[in-house]
C-alpha cells in the first residue's frame, strides 16, 4: 500500500468531525471519496496534506510514518474546488511555481512546463494572466500546477464542482487521462456519484465522519446510501416510459 | 426632469474637482508671469527666470520627497510585517480595533502629541533626566525639529501605518491569502516562500495606487511639518504657505509660480504612474 490510513479520529470542539477512518490506497489508484457537504470529506484531504492535525490515528506514506512532517515536504498536493492560480503569474509561471520554489535550473523548468502546458492543451495560452482564462482552463492550469512537482498523491477536494456540465465531463476524462499518463495516486472527493464512478478505481461513502469502503463497484452502487441504485431505477423507469408508444399522448 | 439632474449634479462635481484646481492652476501661472494678482503690471518672464538662481524651492521639493518616500515606505513595511506576521492577533485579539485609534486623531493633535512628548523640553527628555540617562537638556536627541525630519516621519508613520495596516488586512482577506498558504505549502513552499512569491506581491500590487496616493498626501501634509518641521528645511507646503502670507506683495508671483510649478509637476509625475499602477493591477 502507497497510503495506510488508521483509525483517525478528529473533533472539532464537542462536534466528531471524523471518525476512526482506515483505509489504503495503492500506487496508481484514484479512491474516489462520495460524500455529502459537511461529512468531513475536506478535514479528511486536509489531515492527509498535513494541513490539519488528527486527534488520534496514523497516516503512512510507503511505511513512513506522515504526522511529524509539515505539508511542504509531504509531496502531495491539495487541490480545491476553485483553481487558486496566483492573480500576479503568468500561466507558465504558475506551473513553474512548484519548480522554482525547489530552484530547478531554468532550461529544465522551460522545457518540463512547456511540455506540460502542450500535455493539458495550454501552449498557446502560456503567457496569458489567469483572469484571461475560462473557468475549464484555468482548473487545466491548476492540475499542471500540481502535476509537475510529481506528486506522491494528489488530494482533490471536489475540483471540478463550480464548472459547467459540459466542461466538468471534459475535465472529468482530462484527469483520467493525465493520472493514468503520469501514474498518479489519487484520492478524489466528491458529492456526485457519476463524477465518483467515472473518475475512480476504487470507491468510498463517507457521511457524519464514517467512511466505508467498498471491495468493488457492485458494493458502491448497491449500497443504498450512495443513491445510485435508486438513481438507475428512476432512469431506467423513465426510460421505459419514454418508450411506451402512448407515452406522446 | 428626472434625467437632467443627474447630469447637472455630475456637472457639479466635475467642477469641483477638476474645474476649480485647473482654475486655480490657471490663476497661478498667470500670477508667476505677472497677468494676475494685486501688482500685476503686464506680461514678464523675470520671475521664471529667477527660479534658476533660487534653490529653495528645490531642496523643499527634495526634502518633502524624502520624508515621504521613508515615511510611506517605513509605513508598509511595519503594515506588511504586522500583516504577514500576526494574522492570528489581527484575527481573534482586539488589535485591529487598535488600529482605528491613530486615524481618528487629526494630524495635527497627533503632531502636538509628540511635541510634547519628544521635544528636548518634553517627557521623555524629562524621565530621562529623572533617571540620570541624560545631564542636561541639550544631552536629549533632537526628536522634533530636526535637520532630518525624524519627528516629521515618526508622525507620518504613525497615521500611515495603521491606515495601511487595515488596507493590508482587507487585501489579505479579499485575496484568500490563507488558502493561497494552504495551497504552496502544499506545492513545497517555506512559509518565507509564500510571503515572498505570493503574499508581498499580491498585496504591493493591489495596493499600489493607494501607496502612490500616501505618498502624495504626505508630501502635502501642512500640520505636521509645521509644528514639528524647522524653518529650513522646510517641506513644500509650509515653503508655499509662508511665501503666499509675506506681508511683502511683490514676492507674490514668486509664489504663484513655485506653487504652479509643485501643482504641475506632481501631476507630470502622478498621472503616468497611476496609469501604470492601474495597468498592473489585479
Amino acid at each position: 500500500m502507497l497510503l495506510t490510513v488508521a483509525y483517525l479520529s478528529k473533533r472539532f470542539g464537542d462536534q466528531p468531525v471524523l471518525r476512526d477512518i482506515t483505509c489504503g490506497l495503492a500506487a496508481g489508484q484514484v479512491l474516489a471519496v462520495l460524500g455529502r457537504s459537511g461529512g468531513g470529506k475536506t478535514t479528511l484531504l486536509k489531515i492527509l496534506a498535513g494541513l490539519e492535525t488528527p486527534d488520534t490515528g496514523t497516516v503512512l506514506l510507503d511505511g513512513q510514518d506522515l504526522l511529524p512532517v509539515p505539508p511542504n515536504e509531504r509531496q502531495m498536493v491539495y487541490l480545491y474546488q476553485e483553481p487558486l492560480l496566483f492573480p500576479h503569474l503568468t500561466v507558465f509561471e504558475n506551473v513553474a511555481f512548484g519548480l522554482r520554489i525547489r530552484q530547478v535550473g531554468k532550461n529544465e523548468i522551460v522545457q518540463r512546463v512547456s511540455k506540460m502546458l502542450e500535455e493539458l492543451d495550454l501552449g498557446a495560452h502560456a503567457q496569458k494572466a489567469p483572469h484571461q482564462l475560462s473557468g475549464g482552463q484555468r482548473q487545466r492550469v491548476s492540475f499542471g500546477r500540481a502535476l509537475i512537482i510529481r506528486p506522491r498523491l494528489l488530494l482533490l477536494d471536489e475540483p471540478f464542482g463550480n464548472l459547467d456540465a459540459q466542461t466538468r465531463a471534459d475535465m472529468q476524462q482530462l484527469f483520467l487521462r493525465v493520472t493514468r499518463q503520469h501514474q498518479i495516486t489519487s484520492l478524489f472527493v466528491t458529492h456526485d456519484s457519476r463524477e465518483a464512478l467515472t473518475v475512480g478505481t476504487h470507491f468510498a461513502y463517507l457521511d457524519r465522519g464514517l467512511l466505508t469502503s467498498f471491495p468493488s463497484v457492485r458494493e458502491f452502487i448497491q449500497d443504498p446510501r450512495t443513491s445510485i441504485a435508486a438513481e438507475l431505477t428512476f432512469w431506467e423507469s423513465i426510460q421505459r416510459t419514454a418508450f411506451q408508444p402512448d407515452y406522446e399522448t | 426632469m428626472r434625467f437632467r439632474l443627474p447630469k447637472l449634479l455630475l456637472g457639479g462635481y466635475g467642477l469641483l474637482v477638476v474645474g476649480l484646481p485647473l482654475a486655480g492652476l490657471a490663476y497661478a501661472l498667470l500670477g508667476s508671469v505677472g497677468l494676475a494678482g494685486p501688482l500685476a503690471a503686464g506680461f514678464t518672464g523675470r520671475y521664471w527666470l529667477a527660479l534658476g538662481h533660487d534653490p529653495g524651492l528645490l531642496y523643499a521639493a527634495l526634502y518633502s520627497a524624502g520624508v515621504a518616500l521613508v515615511a510611506v515606505g517605513l509605513s508598509t513595511g511595519l503594515a506588511l510585517a504586522l500583516v504577514l506576521g500576526a494574522q492570528a492577533a489581527l484575527r481573534r485579539g482586539p488589535l485591529l480595533g487598535l488600529l482605528y485609534v491613530p486615524l481618528l486623531m487629526p494630524a495635527l493633535v497627533l503632531a502636538f502629541y509628540l511635541f510634547q512628548l519628544l521635544s528636548r523640553s518634553g517627557w521623555l527628555s524629562r524621565l530621562s533626566y529623572q533617571a540620570g540617562l541624560t545631564s542636561r537638556l541639550e544631552a536629549f536627541p533632537e526628536l522634533v525639529q530636526d535637520a532630518a525630519g525624524v519627528g516629521i516621519v515618526l508622525a507620518h508613520v504613525l497615521l500611515t501605518f495603521p491606515f495601511l495596516a487595515l488596507l493590508f488586512q482587507a487585501i489579505y482577506q479579499e485575496s484568500r491569502l490563507d488558502d493561497y498558504y494552504q495551497l504552496t505549502r502544499t506545492l513545497g513552499a517555506s512559509a518565507g516562500q509564500f510571503r515572498r512569491r505570493v503574499a508581498l506581491p499580491l498585496l504591493l500590487r493591489r495596493a499600489a495606487p493607494t501607496l502612490l496616493l500616501s505618498t502624495v498626501a504626505t508630501l502635502g501634509a501642512y500640520d505636521i511639518p509645521l509644528l514639528l518641521g524647522r524653518p529650513y528645511p522646510q517641506m513644500l507646503s509650509v515653503y508655499l504657505t509662508t511665501r503666499l502670507q509675506r506681508f511683502d506683495l511683490r514676492e507674490l508671483p514668486a509664489a504663484y509660480l513655485a506653487g504652479f510649478v509643485v501643482a504641475g509637476g506632481l501631476l507630470v509625475l502622478l498621472v503616468p504612474a497611476l496609469r501604470y499602477t492601474r495597468r498592473h493591477a489585479l
